[in-house]
């Protein structure tokens, strides 16, 4: 007879969520089946490139970096993926009110015709959207009316290792660039009128556990890009690319060598394998001259045994030079990680009051559960507060976990331990801050879950794990979802939604007092942002995992938002019954 | 010693080690963690990886078959060539081995 023990019950939510790479998680699960099955990767047909040779667009000229500084002051743009520098995916338009948002009709749909996750935000520039899919379509499609105007179908190779489902978040624009990094690590640029494609770089070899499913985040004249593969013992690193010629600047890595400052919070030569993945995009800061980058998990994920130390910088916050790459300074959020607490969820750059005296602060609500408020000019520890349940440790006053020995992995754990390693918040989805309510709007995941550690050795584009988990409240769904009123200059919470399942769709906030994200029922939800009353709910289909905006074309008022769910969905709460494909719904208000 | 010569010994080390209650927690260890994270979980439901508590072995199902799959891999698959690569070497794999039949006992 066979005896099975509920505690390996699979790690594919790993997949899901996390390491971004997705790792997310991990972040999401292991290696990739090839992609090439019917309807994902590339049409029926082979034709992979529909290239554009009319007049489109409004000609609103390249962008430049006064616009991408201004970030949405004009409602006609959405040009970054946190929406401004400081990552508020705040929109301009006062229309969008919870009193106006239940009127929002359906303008128009467009499908992606792949599966698994779409995460996607979009970019508006020039009446043109750009969106991009699982996989790697991209689509430049008419604002206002949704017509196809180019589109690129990135070939993949066959045996692509991304941890946590084929996703990407969408594109960077710059010039007359429009930019996206690939799950085989590579960062293209096309001509956003035409669709040709300007350059295409290699990051690094992929076989080696890498894939990029996050933004590029363009500065001046440089693209940054993160990467993933925190499950497979990579070196991390973010990279700065020439928007003109897609040439390599910097490259920051995130795990010392040997000699390096750093190394010594590495037992051994443990560093080799030492992870500490840049998945998600970073945020900048032009009155200092500030870039901000996160990372993810240290490897192996869930044995530190054989990683002993803080393992610098894993699951950390560094400030860089634009310019070089050069470190500025780090604040670690947490060391020794073991839980997979990717310190890749997203930041805020926000100047609150604190006892009397302004504060340029940092904010991030991280995956540990804890809501950080840092000061952004020298990576001080302000404070932290805990979002959602959070037992693996307490934080000491200079901004060091104090942890729960109970909570640490065992080979024959029987505590839950919370959060689960899906976070709290991840990296995979967005929160959104409306600075006139100090207000930032987190969605989240309630669970717990047992950490397994277990004996590993690394191989070369294998996973790196080190041990399992079991998500127990998922499966017995006690799971739920959240979405937190969080106020930034304190970190306690305002208000609370709660969700069925867990959360894990973007959010949109407009200046109009309203919050929009969806869930993994396949509703787009949308609440008063001042109390959190919900205000409007519409079936979309697939869950939802991508990132809303609001835009104005043609003198209308648009919110898009995605849907479509990945295949892990036992690891998510998510019901399975819905079969899987993105699809990009526009609301148009009357 | 007469009795090893008559052929009672154990054929390989595994079916020694399923009778060591220390080896099965090797086995257990060194399993879950580097082989069940993502690639062999127990109770997969979803994914294309083998289930290796069904009774149903696709490379070879005795002790010596799956030894060779796990110390060679698998050609056109993910499964790589953990030969050499886990910390006590083959000891590790037998004890893999152990720890899986011994789950899968009423096969």
């Amino acid at each position: 007879m066979t005896t099975r023990r509920p505690m390996y019950a699979c790690l594919l939510s790993l997949f899901i969520a996390a390491c971004g790479g997705g790792d997310g998680a991990p972040s999401e699960p292991g290696t990739a089946s090839a992609p090439q099955e019917a309807g994902e990767g590339t049409a029926s047909t082979g034709k992979t490139h529909w290239t554009n040779d009319q007049p489109i667009g409004l000609g609103m000229g390249p962008v430049d970096s006064a616009m991408l500084e201004r970030g949405l002051e004009d409602p006609t743009q959405w040009l970054l993926y946190g929406g401004n520098y400081s990552n508020f995916r705040h929109s301009p338009i006062e229309r969008l009110t919870p009193e106006a948002v239940p009127n929002l009709q359906v303008a128009w749909s467009f499908p992606t015709g792949t599966d698994q996750q779409f995460e996607v935000s979009p970019v508006v520039y020039d009446g043109i959207m750009y969106i991009s899919s699982s996989y790697n379509r991209l689509f430049a499609l008419d604002a206002a009316s949704g017509e196809a105007l180019w589109r690129y179908d990135h070939p993949q190779p066959p045996d692509l290792l991304y941890c946590c489902g084929p996703v990407n978040r969408g594109v960077a624009i710059s010039g007359d660039a429009v930019i996206m990094a690939t799950l085989d690590a590579r960062i293209i640029a096309f001509h956003r009128h035409t669709g040709e494609i300007l350059w295409n770089t290699e990051i690094i070899d992929y076989h080696g556990g890498y894939a990029a499913t996050g933004v590029p985040l363009v500065v001046g004249d440089l693209a940054i890009i993160g990467i993933a593969g925190g499950e497979y013992g990579i070196r991390g690193f973010f990279d700065a690319y020439s928007v003109a010629t897609g040439e390599r600047v910097w490259r920051h890595y995130t795990v010392p060598a040997a000699g390096e400052p750093g190394v010594e919070t590495w037992s051994g030569t443990s560093y080799e394998t030492g992870g500490a993945p840049t998945w998600n995009q970073g945020a900048y800061d032009p009155e200092t001259n500030t870039l901000f980058w996160t990372t993810g998990n240290p490897g192996p994920d869930w044995n530190g045994d054989v990683r002993l130390g803080d393992n610098l910088y894993s699951d950390a916050v560094i400030a860089v030079d634009p310019a070089t790459g050069e470190r500025k300074w780090y604040f670690q959020f947490t060391p020794h990680d073991v839980w997979d607490y990717d310190g890749n969820t997203q930041i805020f750059l926000i100047d609150v009051i604190r006892n009397g005296r302004e504060v340029k602060a940092l904010v991030q609500p991280n995956r540990n559960g804890y809501f950080y408020i840092l000061d952004r000019t020298d990576g001080s520890f302000i404070s932290a507060v805990p979002y959602v349940q959070a037992n693996w440790a307490t934080i000491a006053e200079d901004g060091r976990p104090i942890v729960n020995e109970a909570a640490m992995p065992t080979e024959d754990p029987n505590e839950l331990v919370c959060p689960s390693h899906l976070g709290g918040m991840n990296g995979a989805w967005t929160g959104a801050l409306n600075p006139g309510l100090g207000l930032a709007f987190i969605p989240a995941v309630e669970s717990c879950e047992y950490y397994q550690k277990g004996i590993t050795a690394f191989v070369p584009g294998q996973m790196f794990l080190g041990g399992l988990y079991q998500l127990i409240d998922v499966q017995e769904g006690r799971a739920f979802g959240v979405l937190a009123a969080i106020d930034v200059a304190t970190g306690e919470t305002r208000w609370r939604y709660q969700d069925p399942v867990p959360l894990m769709g973007g959010t949109l906030s407009t200046e109009g007092g309203v919050v929009i994200t969806g869930n993994q029922l396949g509703f787009a939800l949308a609440f008063n942002a001042e109390t959190g009353e919900e205000v409007w709910r519409h079936r979309l289909g697939g869950g939802i995992r991508s990132q809303p905006i609001a835009y104005e074309a043609d003198g209308r008022t648009f919110v898009a938002i995605g849907s479509g769910n990945g295949r892990f969905l036992e690891s998510t709460g998510a019901p399975d019954i819905v079969p899987e494909g993105g699809q990009l719904f526009v609301f148009e208000l009357p | 010693m007469i009795s090893a010569v008559g052929g009672c010994a154990p054929t390989d080390p595994a079916s020694q080690y399923q009778e060591d209650p220390e080896a099965l927690r090797r086995g257990e260890s060194v399993f879950a963690g580097t082989c069940s994270g993502y690639c062999h979980g127990m109770n997969i439901v979803v994914g294309d990886v083998p289930n290796l508590f069904d009774c149903s072995w696709i490379h070879g199902g005795s002790n010596q078959e799956i030894f060779a799959t796990i110390t060679n891999g698998v050609a056109g698959s993910r499964m790589v060539a953990f030969g050499g690569r886990l910390p006590e070497g083959d000891d590790d794999i037998w004890k893999i081995i152990a720890f899986l039949k011994n789950e899968a006992s009423g096969c």
